[in-house]
């Protein structure tokens, strides 16, 4: 079974070998020497401190309170990236289809929204969604409602911040994907006599699958690590996890606890993703 | 060729970093106006008066204190801290015993001297209303959290520190001598009855921007920015009825190698004239009981060491015994 | 047909206006923050009592803005090149490569993301302090590298993996080195993943504050630790002035590779 593929990699001289292992070596030195190890004996101390023992995680999953925060992180993380990709899928169609003008200013403005200050972006959602604030007075003044709309201090806030920094993540990637799929397979579908919904949920939302996972995955893994945002937005009782974390590790100075926490938090999302390659795959090996 | 010859030269402009300064300490702080001030009252006169330079760096993290002592890599000479805190790594063992032969005490406040930390000021947690936003401003801890008579919301600081606990217990009719041991139990019972009414200032400047926005139009306030929020033309009554006082602290971290430097600058810092001027720009109390004396009476007399009529002392030194667990019981409440 | 503009008929029109919205959404936040920056109140209030420039008086007087612009641009220049070649290798070894524990590597690469930021902070800071990288532009751009590779390595893997290899192979066959081959057709094929790879790098490494505050040194300081120092303390419009003034100046340059685009085409 000897492909021309495999039969060419014998001929080239492996002077110049892109392609195997070895290519992965500089990031994986890297990720070890500058992650690995020091991390590690970061969270070492999550048994260790402040006696040998797994105390912390006794601890940890054993409070009511800190199980709270876990769901609680990875639902706000999962509801921020399933409204991501609902805007994000047909945002990233669009562009992908629409005149090249339209395209490049709507993509502009894509860029220029992650170009801001994640601080200054978060304050003035802050100030636009509060209660004496710029939203709140429009829609009292145009008489849509009568009474101020809570959008701030809560889920929705959170949501809202969140959601409007990681949109860009899957609008960005998806648009490649969606780009470069052949046209031809959409006019063979309806050659075949499917329709448009048919033809949208059989064949275009099967070949983006692979871009949203990629993107769902990012937006959801970095939202898992989000506090800034969900700090100033949020109410108390929406805590995410990195603000506990951070607050472990920078003001009680717990060390042990604050690595169990995040050793944890790393344990479900790795899980997590290992399920999602197995389920998605590489687009070049389960697929089409 | 092209390319790589460009890509060469460009990496060589990318690299060349801004000349070091050659400094003889460092000083670490919160950041904003108040280490402006802290920079200009006793950083840039102490390098004036005795030749050594102090550079600032911050903000001040506790984290950072605790990795560069262990690595024995101490790089902040002076920090500002919180008092709790303070006491708390003291007895931890990552400070430096001050020397009070460089440092003058006599004249320092005792609420605020510990083997390991001085005082650096002190404020008071006082109760703040924007006047033009509503009918009443409240004038009590007990009319803050009464929200029949003051309805509306109300805000709080956010992280677990001397100042909700004791005026929710304060409010709920407990005599400042028998604060403490604090009654976790009933603070929270009492914070309970306003929760849903509450809006959380995590930083000062939120604070500020907070009442006057009105978004909350009173709470509890650091009396310093409301202070400076009156001063930019914001209507703001403050109520400093049983004030409750915190300070923040000026230590160093154990293993500094400008232990001789730093000394010589907490002295300075905490001399009659620093202190006058560190509260004359910040409208912090000062620590040091001779600098009332040094200033202008119209600005001393809006200071909270002039205010203890009514005055509770928030207790550092329970603080930094329950430091922990007060802040787990807190943010377990708060995440309810 | 689902691809085509003119042929989707009604659906057209939702996907615009979905489009639009978001568009809306994405921009109202930018307006916002250029309004706030000539208001004349210190506090986020609209509509501000008056109109002024002062904070952009500010801004250009202080050097330290300045100066911590300047260092997080170079700064993420240098981690952008680094980690798009970085990430590209690995890309080609994880797609093309087959050898056990792939998919375990992959996870592994993207660890830095999940990771909660401040613990690999700390991690980083004690570390450097025992090599002497602290405070250094080298311990800088290591610590952002480590947590921008993650993107460009998911950003390429991703272009890698749609991208059909026989082309590849079939300039091989026409005579073409495989080096020769992958600069060419496969690059040029990917470029979308290289610009999300290199968008995604240089944006975590600019905007990025908690590993900043950790690696910084009174003399190297970037511009969030700056914004996130001053905003914790004060509000003040100046921080609104200094992100309106970066929206102009990328628009602006966005405006003339445009054009410049254009002119190379005529």
């Amino acid at each position: 079974m000897a492909s021309p593929t495999s039969a060419l990699e014998e001929q080239t001289t492996t002077r110049f070998r892109l392609g195997d292992r070895s290519s992965t070596l500089p990031a994986l030195v890297l990720i070890l020497i500058f992650f690995v190890l020091p991390v590690l004996a970061l969270l070492a101390r999550s048994v260790t401190e402040p006696v040998l023992g797994l105390g912390n995680y006794v601890e940890l999953l054993g409070s009511s309170t800190y199980i709270k925060i876990f769901f609680n992180t990875f639902f706000v993380s999962a509801l921020v990236t399933v409204i991501s990709l609902l805007i994000g899928f047909p945002v990233a169609w669009a562009l992908a289809i629409m005149p090249q003008r339209l395209a490049t200013v709507i993509f502009a403005i894509v860029l220029l929204s992650m170009w801001t200050n994640l601080l200054a972006r978060t304050y003035a959602w802050m100030v636009l969604l509060q209660r004496t604030g710029v939203i709140n007075k429009a829609l009292l003044g145009l008489g849509i409602i009568d009474k101020p709309l809570i959008m701030v201090n809560n889920l929705t806030g959170v949501t809202i911040g969140m959601t409007y920094i990681m949109l860009p993540f899957i609008i960005i990637p998806l648009y490649g994907v969606i780009r470069k799929i052949d046209p031809a397979l959409l006019q063979a579908a309806a050659l075949c006599g499917a329709n448009r919904r048919q033809a949208l949920t059989s064949v275009l939302i099967p070949l983006a699958m692979p871009g949203m996972a990629a993107g769902g995955l990012m937006v959801f893994v970095m939202s898992l690590g989000y506090f800034v945002t969900p700090s100033l937005l949020g109410g108390t009782s929406n805590m995410m996890l990195a603000e506990l974390i951070a607050q472990f590790v920078q003001s009680l100075v717990n060390w042990g606890m604050g690595g169990a926490a995040a050793f944890v938090l790393l344990v479900v999302t790795l899980s997590l993703y290992a399920l999602q390659l197995r389920l998605f795959g590489a687009a070049g090996e389960g697929g089409r | 060729m092209k390319n790589r010859t460009i890509l060469a030269s460009l990496a060589l402009v990318l690299s060349v970093s801004s000349q070091s300064i050659a400094a003889d300490m460092v000083f670490t702080s919160w950041g904003g106006t108040t280490q402006d001030v802290q920079k200009s009252a006793w950083a840039d006169k102490f390098t004036a008066k005795s030749g050594i330079n102090v550079l600032q760096d911050g903000p001040t993290d506790y984290g950072k204190i605790k990795a560069m002592v262990e690595a024995k890599g101490v790089n902040w000479d002076v920090v500002d801290v919180e008092g709790d805190y303070a006491i708390q790594a003291g007895d931890k063992g990552m400070l430096e015993k001050l020397d009070f032969k460089t440092i003058d005490k006599s004249s320092l406040d005792p609420r605020f001297v510990t083997d390991y930390s001085v005082g650096s000021f002190y404020y008071s947690f006082v109760i703040g209303c924007n006047k033009d936003a509503v009918a009443a401003c409240p004038k009590s801890w007990a009319e803050l959290f009464d929200t029949k008579k003051f309805p509306g919301k109300r805000t709080f600081y956010k992280w677990s520190a001397p100042g909700v606990i004791e005026a929710a217990l304060l409010a709920d009719g407990v005599t400042p001598d028998k604060l403490y041991p604090l009654d976790l139990d009933r603070a929270f019972k009492k914070l309970d009855t306003i929760k849903s009414d509450i809006v959380w200032w995590s930083g000062g400047a939120q604070s500020q921007q907070l009442l006057a926005s009105a978004e909350a139009p009173f709470g509890s306030f650091w009396n310093g920015r409301l202070t400076a929020l009156a001063a930019t033309g914001v209507t703001v009554e403050t109520s400093w009825a049983q004030n409750i006082t915190a300070a923040d602290a000026l230590v160093v971290p154990k293993g500094t190698k400008n232990k001789e430097a730093a000394m010589k600058f907490i002295a300075f810092a905490t001399s009659p004239e620093g202190q006058a001027e560190m509260a004359a720009g910040t409208g912090y109390a000062p620590v040091n009981t001779k600098s009332p004396a040094l200033m202008d009476p119209a600005i001393a007399k809006t200071l909270p060491d002039q205010q203890t009529s009514s005055q509770v002392n928030a207790d550092m030194a329970y603080w930094a015994k329950h430091r922990d667990e007060i802040g787990e019981r807190w943010y377990a409440w708060q995440s309810k | 047909m689902l691809l085509n503009f003119n042929s989707l008929g009604s659906w057209k029109w939702v996907l615009l206006a979905i489009t639009f919205l978001t568009a809306a959404f994405l921009l109202l936040p930018i307006l916002f923050i250029a309004a706030l920056s000539f208001g004349s109140s210190q506090w986020l209030i609209f509509p501000p009592p008056a109109w002024t420039t002062k904070w952009y008086s500010q801004l250009f007087a202080d050097p330290r803005w300045l100066d911590a612009a300047w260092t997080s641009f170079r700064i993420a220049v240098m981690v952008t090149l680094l980690s798009v070649v970085i990430g590209l290798f690995a890309a080609f070894g994880l797609v093309r490569g087959r050898f056990f524990g792939r998919t375990l590597l992959r996870a592994l690469f993207m660890t830095p993301m999940i990771l909660p930021v401040v613990v690999l902070a700390v991690a980083l800071y004690a570390f450097f302090l025992r090599i002497g990288l602290n405070g250094t532009t080298t311990g800088f751009v290591i610590a952002h590298l480590i947590v921008a590779l993650p993107f460009s390595i998911l950003a390429l893997t991703n272009a890698l993996e749609g991208f059909d290899k026989s082309i590849e192979d079939a300039a091989v066959l026409c005579g073409a080195s495989p080096l020769k081959a992958r600069l060419l057709i496969t690059l040029p094929s990917i470029s979308h993943g290289l610009f999300s790879a290199a968008v995604f790098s240089f944006l975590t490494s600019w905007d990025e504050v908690v590993l900043a505050i950790f690696m910084a040194s009174p003399t190297l300081q970037t511009l969030p630790v700056k914004i996130w120092a001053t905003l914790r303390q004060d509000l003040t419009p100046v921080i609104a002035a200094a992100s309106t003034l970066l929206i102009v100046v990328t628009i602006a340059l966005m405006l003339v590779t445009a054009l410049v685009r254009k002119g190379l085409k005529a």
